[in-house]
């Protein structure tokens, strides 16, 4: 059960990107950067403006992980899965949605909000934008260290349910009450998988599971999300 | 690739929380979406759903807690170190309005991990646990990648557990959408006008067969294939074209191909909203052709549960298998274009081994599931 990494990329409040195109990755505490548009996209993408910010996070660090794996351009459809963790999910846009029924009992209700009020929304987003009819869905889970989205995308692809996926985070972190923290990590990550690479590209590494179940990386253990997208980044910076 | 066994379930719905009434009830042809007293509806374009009248919350917790108090309590002893899946879209979500509106609210519970924690706390499971996401999709999905992670010998017992309320946030959402029916919805009927909301509760536990074995269970039934792919069209609609459900259908055969399975039914997603069910008529007659295989929906009985529908409907798809017959599509009567050979108001007896159960949702979701008889074991 193995794959190749072939594209990372991200938005953290210490910078955005490719991975090819950067000598570190930090997941630190702060506020996200703006993102507009032209930040992430060379066409015009009316609809993006009007995303909420957990959407705009996390299809921007998609964005950046298909261009550093030379799929962001497409014709056809593709059986590209998308599977992604988060904590506190789509919370933020949930408090914002339910701000338009609070003052005129119900009358007032976004349906535009609404549809962003599911954590799996901006993956469909995603989906659109770049062509990806690959099993798409969100784990939930309790720690960002969490890495259950990598065993799953490994198991899909061994299981012949897709040959190439889209594999990460995203989280706005949140405040108390809905928080048991107040200094949770925001952003998002993602990197693409392949079973094989059938064109010439960069590669990250090797993505496996050991016999005993453990997730590794060019023959290590991985431990979380973060540090595998630093160990891809060292891992270039060598091939180099 | 192992052999996957569903060896228990246990669903809590309008009618009742036992598998039994509530099969005894759709049979019947009965219907639980009635007017809704949980908040005011006046606002709203439609003023009905499927509610659990005696669901009431405690402690400040979210009424998702009272559901997962009554449906532990039915299902029976879970190996320790079983894998939990939940699949919710909203979670307590309950909470939020609560918190929002100034009440007192216990405001974690909002998030998924205070759902899937309490569980495992519940049923003294000491393995991992996860939550999954796919809208209206979200149970089916966890049921396929169960089964997924014993087949590849990754697990070996893993526990779905999915669940939904109906809530004012939801009901206020799908009424903006305008996607609420006025009348209890009316899957696969010319005359239907969108979907009536439901809630409720499934678990299923999953087990590979040679686990199974060991602990002297017995299967309900075999989970054969499954398939799970997103049409890349819409956020809220459907692909027109079944493009992504008919992907998701095939990935499922192709597992079962080698054994040259014959399906004898279908449980369709079938919410009565007029895409839905035009884009799942077209899918199933992409795959199946004109052949006159059963095909319900629940959904006219027990209203649209969202994250908990696929596995209350893996729940009565596997009883459907053992009686072999589907229950009646409530609410059919003046048959959409292809359904007027495959969809019925009565209960339709079968001869047959092999289930399938389709899901779809918001984000373009679509999902998959072979289901086996386990009298075959």
């Amino acid at each position: 059960m193995k794959a190749f990494i072939t594209g990372l990329g991200w938005v953290t409040p210490a910078n955005m990107g490719r991975g090819r195109d950067h000598d570190r990755f930090e997941m630190i505490p702060g506020e996200l950067p703006d993102i507009t548009r032209k930040t992430v996209f060379d066409k015009p993408y009316p609809h993006f403006g009007r995303l909420d910010r957990y959407s705009r996070i996390g299809l921007s660090a998609v964005a950046f992980a298909l261009k550093d794996a030379q799929l962001n351009t497409w014709t056809h459809k593709r059986p590209i899965g998308i599977i992604a963790s988060t904590v506190h999910g789509c919370l933020e846009t949930d408090l914002d949605y339910y701000d338009t029924v609070l003052p005129e009992d119900g009358r007032l209700a976004s349906p535009n909000l609404f549809a962003y009020t599911l954590p799996n929304s901006y993956i469909g987003e995603a989906a659109i934008r770049f062509g990806l009819t690959g099993a798409s869905y969100i784990i939930g889970v309790s720690t960002l260290a969490d890495i259950w989205c990598l065993r799953l995308a490994l198991v899909g692809i061994s299981g012949g349910q897709f040959n190439k996926a889209l594999v990460g985070m995203c989280d706005l972190g949140q405040r108390p009450p809905y928080s048991d923290s107040g200094s949770a990590v925001s952003g998002a990550v993602f990197f693409v998988i392949e079973k094989k690479v059938d064109r010439k590209c960069l590669i990250y590494g090797e993505l496996g599971l050991s016999p005993n179940g453990e997730l590794m990386f060019d023959g290590a253990e991985v431990k979380d999300l973060p540090s595998l997208a630093q160990r891809c980044i060292i891992s270039f910076s060598k091939k180099k | 690739m192992k052999t996957v066994w569903i060896t228990n379930s246990a669903t809590i719905t309008p009618f009742g929380d036992d598998l039994k009434e509530l099969w005894l009830a759709l049979v019947a042809g009965m219907t639980a979406i009635n007017h809704v007293e949980r908040f005011a509806v006046q606002n709203y374009h439609a003023g009905i759903a499927a509610c659990i009248n005696d669901l009431v919350a405690s402690n400040e917790r979210s009424m998702l807690y009272a559901l997962v108090e009554r449906l532990t309590a039915q299902l029976g002893a879970v190996p320790p170190d079983t894998l939990l899946i939940t699949a919710t879209t909203k979670s307590g979500i309950d909470n939020l309005e609560k918190v929002r509106r100034g009440y007192p609210a216990a405001a974690r519970d909002v998030m998924v991990a205070a759902l899937f924690e309490d569980i495992q706390r519940k049923l003294k499971l000491t393995g991992e646990c996860i939550n999954i996401s796919a809208a209206c999709a979200s149970s089916t999905v966890a049921v396929a990648q169960g089964a997924a992670l014993i087949a590849s010998g990754c697990e070996d017992s893993v526990l779905v557990v999915c669940l939904d309320l109906v809530t004012e946030f939801v009901f206020s959402g799908f009424s903006a959408l305008q996607a609420l029916s006025q009348t209890p919805c009316r899957p696969f009927d010319r005359d239907r006008s969108g979907l009536s909301l439901g809630e409720g509760a499934a678990a299923i536990l999953l087990m590979s067969s040679e686990r199974a074995h060991r602990e002297g269970r017995s299967p309900l039934g075999t989970v054969l294939g499954w398939g799970t792919a997103n049409d890349a069209t819409h956020i809220t609609a459907p692909a027109r074209d079944g493009s992504g459900l008919t992907q998701a259908i095939c990935l499922a055969l192709q597992m079962t191909a080698p054994k040259h399975l014959k399906i004898a039914a279908i449980s369709a997603h079938g919410t009565g909203t007029v895409y839905n069910d035009l884009m799942e008529l077209k899918a199933f007659h992409q795959i199946f052709g004109r052949h006159k295989i059963p095909i319900y929906s629940i959904k006219g009985a027990i209203g649209h549960t969202l994250g908990a529908a696929g596995g209350i409907e893996v729940a009565v798809g596997l009883h459907a298998l053992q009686a072999q017959t589907v229950p009646p599509t409530v609410g059919f009567s003046n048959p959409e274009s292809g359904a007027e050979d495959n969809v019925r108001s009565e209960p339709v007896a079968f001869c047959g081994d092999y289930l399938l159960t389709t899901n779809s949702g918001f984000g373009g979701i679509n999902a998959a599931l072979i289901l086996g008889n386990g009298n075959l074991q």
